[in-house]
């Protein structure tokens, strides 16, 4: 059969059905409730996913990551609090049209946009994916490390608010990456004759940690008690035609902008939805009233952010490096079902990527459907009480890790790392680049050992591959370096006197 | 915050967002130089004691050259150089502000060492006395300490959630609890 029919026949099992509906119901929930992220319930799910078969666990965490991209917005837009980091941009024109009788509206249109945000990014995967691929599989050991340097320094420089913490954190991801067996000559390291050492830390563990409990623990200290009614007053739901009219060219534009954004490696909706509100206002003909309500602008910061998920899975999949920190996490779970992303995984396996795209579409329609049809009653879940959801993301935390291997010390592990990824979050050190450098750092170690055995350290430079990735990892920290500078001399300037 | 600084400075420092911002209840944690010269000599003790453990490694084999001592090496040099310069930016550099960050409080601290306290002698129960009976107590225990105090709920919610976890992965995913 030809990879085409053989990935849709994939997802079409009752079984993959089931996992779709239950990663909706999931993602929904996460994406609603403040606090609980995308990578974080992909994180909790990796542990309840590992035991199914490759495409039903991509089911249920490709839709969780689908579905919490649509659930974010509506506490965005109702309770002026974003739901995930992703729904930011949401609240600037959100909550102000909600405080103008207009919540309903602003939902409808903000889970439109997200579904044509998704579906563009989707085209952009099923094209650009195997051709990436098939490139990056002309890479040797020294243009495979320039990648993994380049995708990390372009992590730490967009997600660090210091780049010497974030290059740190960085660092101490491929050191940690280092516990257990050396990939070449199989001596133990760093593994304290503990036994439970030798294969290295377990990833899911080590991500929980870091995304799940120490997100929760941060939640426990900051956590004040206070009312925020959501509104009750929805208003109308449907556009009008002439307002589908104007949210046509915003759209465009923040589509174009989240597609670019979501193929940079560690750079996600966050920043796209940040940069497409901001592209689109300045395309605007109604500019003065961005951010007081105006449909436009929700339009625009919603197609931004959700058209980067394509963009993610491209060089996640096809490179193998994450595209974001879900990516980061879901690399973890792939690696244990046996799928290593990378260039090989869409030559040897070209039906997966018709089965990613169809999974994802899939996602998104029925996301989309619920959004449009049961939009009132999931605004009521918005009251649920907190110390409900506290209790079970951190039982679920604990029975999810314990799941992966049966054994406490890898529960244990989980605990530890959720302490020190808290105490890295008070200290303003990222975790993101810990998680990347951990995945990537047996990647990175035994490509730039074979390439320094091979053609000694003028091989990183010679090759003209190489020496580009190479030469852009530099720029992009130099870029990182000095935009602050430059900011401040801006800011400077505009405030000196004529 | 931290975001809208971020798409400042890359829109070329205008100030791109509207005014009001997201979440009125945001009360950010203060700026402490203390914490970040502590930060950084943490770190640099670290990336010291990293060194020393990389450069004793046991090897089979004999060392030298690209030997399993060398990327750890590399990478624990880095880290001190690193924290250096870390050390060097909190002491003499304007303290980093944490806007994006929510202040702590006494009685966080209280629940979230409760609840780790609680969850470390949950693994030992569970060790001990098996699932069900150390998850429904969990659940008890955990509610109680976040707030709840309806008989109702403390008893329905732990049961209801205990069976749930059970059946999702003793029987629908055949993981042995």
């Amino acid at each position: 059969m030809s990879p085409f029919i053989d990935g849709i026949m994939a997802i079409l099992e009752p079984t993959v059905m089931l996992c779709i509906g239950a990663g909706v119901i999931i993602g929904m929930l996460v994406g609603m409730f403040p606090g609980i992220t995308a990578t974080m319930a992909v994180a909790l799910a990796s542990s309840f996913t590992m035991t199914l078969e490759p495409v039903q666990g991509l089911a249920v965490l490709l839709t969780i990551y689908v579905a919490a991209n649509f659930g974010d917005r509506i506490p965005s837009i109702l309770i002026n609090t974003p739901g995930t980091p992703a729904s930011i941009a949401t609240t600037f024109d959100g909550y102000p049209m909600a405080k103008n009788g207009q919540a309903g509206l602003a939902l409808i249109v903000s889970a439109l946009v997200s579904a044509i945000g998704i579906i563009a990014s989707m085209v952009l995967f099923s094209t650009a994916s195997v051709p990436l691929a098939q490139l990056a599989l002309k890479f040797g050991p020294s243009e495979m490390f320039a990648v993994v340097i380049l995708a990390m320094t372009i992590m730490i420089s967009i997600s660090s608010k210091s780049i010497a913490k974030g290059l740190l954190a960085g660092v101490i991801g491929l050191f940690i990456a280092t516990i257990g067996r050396d990939p070449i000559t199989g001596d133990a390291r760093f593994t304290f004759g503990i036994r439970d050492l030798n294969s290295g830390l377990d990833f899911i563990a080590v991500i929980i940690g870091l995304f799940g409990i120490a997100e929760l623990l941060d939640q426990l200290l900051t956590h004040r008690p206070h009312e925020v009614k959501p509104i009750s007053a929805l208003g109308r739901w449907w556009p009008t035609k002439d307002e589908y009219k104007r949210i046509a060219k915003p759209t465009g534009i923040a589509a174009l902008v989240g597609l670019v954004v979501g193929i940079i490696p560690g750079a996600g909706g966050d920043i796209a939805g940040l940069l497409g509100w901001d592209r689109a206002k300045a395309a605007s003909k109604t500019k003065a009233s961005f951010g007081k309500g105006n449909i436009e602008g929700i339009a625009a910061a919603d197609t931004a952010s959700s058209a980067t998920l394509g963009g993610s899975l491209t060089t996640t999949m096809a490179l193998g490096i994450p595209g974001d920190s879900v990516m980061a996490v879901m690399i973890g779970s792939m690696i244990v079902w046996g799928i290593q992303p990378g260039p090989s995984l869409f030559v040897n396996q070209p039906s997966l990527v018709v089965t990613i795209t169809a999974l994802m579409v899939l996602a998104t329609m029925i996301t989309l459907a619920i959004n449009l049809v049961r939009m009132p009653m999931m605004v009521k879940l918005l009251d649920m009480p907190v110390h409900y959801i506290w209790t079970t993301v951190l039982v679920f935390c604990l029975v999810g890790t314990y799941a992966t291997t049966n054994n406490m010390f890898t529960v244990s592990i989980m605990l530890i790392f959720g302490v020190i990824g808290l105490v890295l979050k008070r200290c303003g050190i990222p975790a993101s680049p810990i998680v990347l450098g951990l995945i990537l750092g047996p990647l990175a170690e035994s490509n730039l050992r074979r390439s320094l055995l091979i053609d000694g350290p003028a091989g990183l430079v010679n090759k003209p591959i190489s020496a580009t990735l190479l030469t852009l990892a530099c720029i992009a920290i130099v870029v990182a370096l000095s935009a602050p500078i430059l900011a401040r001399r801006r800011a400077r300037q505009a405030k000196a006197p004529l | 915050m931290a975001e809208q600084e971020k798409l400042a400075a890359s829109s070329g420092g205008v100030k791109a967002l509207p005014d009001e911002p997201a979440g009125d209840e945001h009360q950010p944690a203060s700026p402490s130089r203390r914490m970040e010269i502590a930060t950084a000599s943490v770190a640099l003790a670290l990336a010291l004691l990293a060194l020393v453990l990389s450069r004793n490694i046991h090897l089979r084999m004999g060392g030298g050259g690209l030997d399993p001592k060398w990327w750890p090496t590399l990478l624990s040099s880095a880290a001190i150089a690193l924290s250096t310069v870390l050390l060097c930016f909190s002491i003499f550099a304007q303290t980093v502000r944490r806007d994006d960050l929510e202040s702590s409080h006494r009685d966080g601290w209280v629940r979230m060492l409760s609840a780790l306290a609680l969850s470390a002698l949950y693994v030992f129960a569970w060790w001990t006395t098996g699932y069900l009976v150390a998850t429904a107590l969990y659940l008890v225990a955990l509610l109680w300490l976040f707030g709840l105090r309806s008989w109702k709920g403390l008893i329905i919610f732990p049961l209801v959630t205990t069976a749930f976890i059970y059946g999702l992965f003793q029987i629908l995913l055949k993981v042995p609890l």
